[in-house]
């Protein structure tokens, strides 16, 4: 079975075996951290409200990454998930690692070291036959397409890769576009997702702003 | 929390009352399939009066999102009614209130289905 922020990942893996957010999609961090979130509260380790994330239970759930995030919220304080985003996201690099050598472990990712001019090295993850990365395309178009009500995973799942700017990668500006609304509807109604969102929204009004700021 | 579930002759009405969490949302959830999955047999609206609901977590609002995508699976009409302004605080942010069918009170919600 596939987390949430294993498909995150997924979609996020170019055709290369490259990660995209490593290119500079700014809300890859937030949306990956509220990925673990999202797990650890369908299986029972968290819940939530608007101010406060509770620990309900610490036991391992025997994935790393998820594991890794647990184990910091039962250390930590008790504050809201907007805090716990901010709080998680400089560990995200150890988290991404935990869950792609979990990838590997499973096959649907092969490790494969790349060097640009002979000098610069750098690890890539092609996928090996690229089903399920195929699934969670397919699964957001699937809720895109369609006029159902979205199961709370692919809701969430569709909302976090809108979040992290990775529906680019398979549909083009004009279909995004034209499928705004229903995004809007139907993407993301969660309330680790929509933190996810206001954190995204919050780091670009304030590069934005930094960009904007003359220099004296 | 606790819910009692009322089928009348041209609706079923849910009503939940205390705090909707992660502890008391699978029992919650297992009440609404079964009184949505009635519902479908008998082609009956769906209304799910909040009015007594206090507190909404994360996982209980999945209750509603589930129970909202059974219905329009079985083709009937799925209503939330009644909110208290903290769980309508945390249907708002969440964008529950977009994708669901939210009414002021239970009678405006019956007024809807009964097209008075």
């Amino acid at each position: 079975m596939i987390t949430l922020a294993e498909e995150l990942i997924l979609l996020a893996i170019e055709d290369d075996g490259a990660i995209s957010y490593t290119a500079g999609a700014p809300g890859f961090t937030p949306a990956l951290v509220s990925a673990y979130l999202v797990e650890l509260s369908t299986i029972g380790r968290i819940d939530a409200d608007l101010s406060t994330l509770r620990v309900l239970s610490s036991k391992p759930t025997g994935l790393p990454a998820e594991d890794q995030v647990l184990e910091t919220l039962a250390a930590g304080p008790s504050q809201s998930i907007d805090a716990w985003l901010q709080q998680l996201q400089p560990q995200s690099p150890s988290l991404l690692k935990l869950s792609l050598g979990l990838l590997v472990s499973r096959g649907i990712l092969a490790p494969k070291d790349a060097s640009f001019m002979w000098v610069l090295h750098s690890r890539r993850y092609p996928v090996v036959d690229g089903r399920e990365q195929k699934e969670a395309k397919l699964r957001i178009l699937g809720t895109l397409l369609g006029t159902d009500v979205p199961t709370p995973h692919d809701s969430a799942l569709l909302g976090l890769a809108r979040a992290a700017q990775l529906l680019e990668g398979f549909l083009s500006s004009a279909e995004i576009l034209r499928l705004e609304e229903r995004i809007s509807l139907v993407g993301g109604i969660d309330l680790y997702v929509k933190a996810a969102e206001a954190a995204i929204r919050a780091e670009s009004t304030l590069r934005a702003t930094a960009f904007m700021s003359p220099m004296f | 929390m606790n819910a009692s579930i009322e089928i009348l002759p041209n609706m079923t009405c849910i009503r939940p009352a205390g705090r909707l969490d992660f502890e008391a949302a699978a029992t919650f959830q297992t009440q609404v399939d079964q009184a949505i999955a009635e519902s479908v047999k008998r082609s009956a609206p769906v209304v799910m009066d909040c009015n007594g609901l206090e507190y909404v977590s994360s996982a209980g609002l999945r209750v509603f999102l589930v129970a909202a995508r059974s219905a329009k699976a079985g083709s009937v009409a799925f209503i939330v009614c009644s909110l208290t302004p903290s769980v309508k605080e945390v249907f708002d942010v969440s964008g529950f209130g977009r994708i669901i069918d939210v009414q002021a009170d239970f009678a405006t919600a019956t007024a809807k289905i009964t097209g008075a």
